[in-house]
């Protein structure tokens, strides 16, 4: 593990920002710089896993790698560096308005190298099915925080399949309310209450769809 | 159903005094906008005609054969009139107005605070800050805001009346923050996390300078609707967000304050803990036993919370919303008799929701919770 992954994965932002400087200025391959970032942020992911980290530390690594990869991204997209990220398209959905689980999802993912299209909150089925045939992105991440959102899901699922994409996409719904019994509701291929976890199972479904 | 021996008002206060029972009280929390949409009201038509929503949510109580109690009897929650009720002005976004006519009322999250307010509100206190600083919260005058927490009093003071009418007794009318939840919300939980690495002294500070505004805020409404019972409303600060350095630093030492604070001052605080705090239960021994509520919301381990907390503390909750929403009778009613089993032996258990019973609970459902805990209790001496 280099310095800069080290730095992430121990929350140390002003040294972060000061590596990614340094070795922009000495040269560095951004894509490395940006894959070292990655690396980081699974440490961060790991010791969440253990117990030593808790969700204000996924916070403050999310901000951490949010800022670095502001710096390095313009760099990438100069050299036209290929991007082979898994697309996930997420968003919360109709008639729920809490974004704060899916923000956190949102950057979490990133942070673990899927290109996140996220529509925002209150998101009808249709602008789902339209995101995902424009990305063609294998994975749907779809939040909520109240009991009203089940329907909303479901709904959203339906519309997957009516346009004839359920067999290609795999749905995960997401929030302080999801269950088995409403992942079962909704037709959802999987759930979580936790981001981390979420971003574990996205990774588990992207690798059961490419 | 059980022979009882005990009115609910004698069943309730043994429950927090953790003294034996005829059977478990059950207080759904919030029940009405469950009571207006059986009674074919949108969320909409509720929050313009409160008359007609106190009247579905006192029509469902006698339907499932009353409460226990009420823990907030309408849609209002109670404040002191004054300007610091500019606290819930940002926060909802309501049905038929921002959001579609059938949907809750929901929380919309927005940065309210920078981080120069910390040190503005640790120099001034809430109160004076408030005077000075409410147009961040409300474009309203004074006097309106004064005014819309006296309106919201108001209503609470009929809602209890209603309540009062059939026979059952309101406990809950105000919520306060704690000055962590308060920081969390108004600047974001990203912000803020953000604030606790970067600048905790500054934090610390002004929950040094809130805290007190914040109690006596509390008092003040709880005694301007006449209610016994204060909610201090936590989400934020337990083990699901934060290690137990950050709570031991910036959540339990207010927490501790304002629940000690208002049980001298005669209440009952019930403390009202949305996610998952489990770790963080056992800090709650050293609060006065036999004094306050805690309510859980079915994120917390309900049972571990139990062992930890015997014989010291009541606990409240917790059937989940996904349960009352999704679930069927049969379910509902398995989950409330381990809860009775478990929770409730050695006293000190009040059954209810995991937070508010959601507007699209099933009519069965919540009949089930009630009807358990008014058919089944193994522990009777």
């Amino acid at each position: 593990m280099g310095h800069l992954a080290e730095a992430i994965a121990d929350l140390k932002e002003d040294e972060v920002r000061q590596l990614v400087q340094r070795h922009i200025a000495d040269g560095a391959d951004p894509s490395l710089l940006l894959a070292e970032c990655r690396l980081g942020m699974d440490i961060v992911g790991q010791r969440y896993r253990a117990k030593e980290y808790f969700l204000s530390e996924l916070i403050i690594s999310g901000q951490i790698f949010k800022d670095a990869t502001k710096i390095v991204e313009p760099l990438l997209l100069a050299q036209n560096a290929p991007q082979r990220s898994i697309g996930v398209v997420l968003g919360t959905v109709k008639g729920d308005i809490h974004d704060l689980g899916k923000d956190i999802v949102g950057t979490l993912l990133k942070g673990s190298g899927f290109e996140v299209h996220d529509l925002g909150v209150d998101v009808p089925p249709q602008k789902f099915v339209d995101k995902l045939v424009e990305t063609q992105a294998p994975i749907l991440a779809l939040s909520g925080l109240i009991t009203p959102a089940f329907d909303s899901m479901k709904q959203t699922v339906e519309a997957l399949r009516d346009a004839g994409l359920r067999d290609n996409v795999k749905v995960i719904i997401g929030g302080g309310i999801v269950t088995r019994k409403a992942m079962e509701y909704v037709g959802a291929d999987a759930f979580s209450d936790d981001a981390a976890e979420g971003v574990e199972i996205c990774r588990e479904l992207a690798g059961r769809v490419i | 159903m059980i022979k009882e021996t005990m009115t609910a008002e004698e069943r309730v206060r043994a429950a927090i005094e953790l003294r034996p029972v005829d059977r478990v009280p059950v207080i759904p929390l919030s029940p009405i906008y469950f009571a207006c949409r059986q009674k074919g009201m949108s969320m909409a038509e509720m929050a313009r005609d409160l008359d007609r929503a106190r009247q579905a949510n006192v029509e469902v109580c006698l339907e499932m054969g009353k409460y226990d109690g009420m823990a907030y009897p309408g849609l209002s929650n109670a404040f002191a009139p004054r300007l610091s009720a500019i606290i819930a002005m940002p926060t909802f976004l309501r049905p038929g107005a921002e959001i579609a006519d059938d949907l809750p009322l929901q929380y919309a999250e927005r940065q309210i605070l920078g981080v120069e307010d910390y040190r503005l509100i640790a120099d001034m206190g809430w109160r004076r800050y408030a005077e000075k600083h409410y147009q961040k919260f409300s474009p309203y005058t004074p006097e309106q805001i004064v005014a819309w927490g006296q309106r919201n009093t108001d209503i609470t003071r009929k809602d209890v009346d209603a309540f009062k009418s059939i026979g059952v007794t309101c406990y809950l009318g105000p919520s306060i923050f704690s000055p962590l939840m308060f920081f969390s919300i108004f600047r974001t939980l990203v912000q803020f996390t953000l604030d606790l690495h970067r600048h905790p002294d500054l934090v610390q500070a002004a929950m040094d300078a809130i805290v007190d505004d914040f109690i006596q805020d509390g008092i003040d409404a709880a005694k301007e609707v006449g209610l016994p019972w204060i909610m201090l409303v936590l989400e934020r600060g337990g083990i699901f967000y934060y290690p137990l350095r950050i709570f031991e630093r910036f959540e339990w030492p207010y927490l501790k304050k304002m629940a000690e604070t208002w049980i001298a001052n005669g209440f009952v605080p019930l403390l009202h803990f949305d996610q998952d705090w489990t770790d963080n239960m056992p800090y709650l021994k050293d609060l006065p036993r036999g004094k306050c509520i805690v309510d859980l919301d079915s994120c917390t381990d309900i049972f571990k919370a139990k062992e930890q907390l015997r014989n010291h503390l009541c606990i409240m909750g917790d059937v989940r919303a996904t349960m009352l929403s999704l679930g069927t009778p049969e379910e509902v009613e398995e989950y409330c008799r381990k809860l009775i089993d478990t929770v409730g032996k050695d006293n000190g258990f009040i059954l209810s929701s995991g937070c508010m019973v959601p507007l699209d609970a099933k009519y069965e459902n919540v009949r089930a919770m009630v009807n358990t805990a008014k058919t089944y209790y193994p522990h009777r001496s």
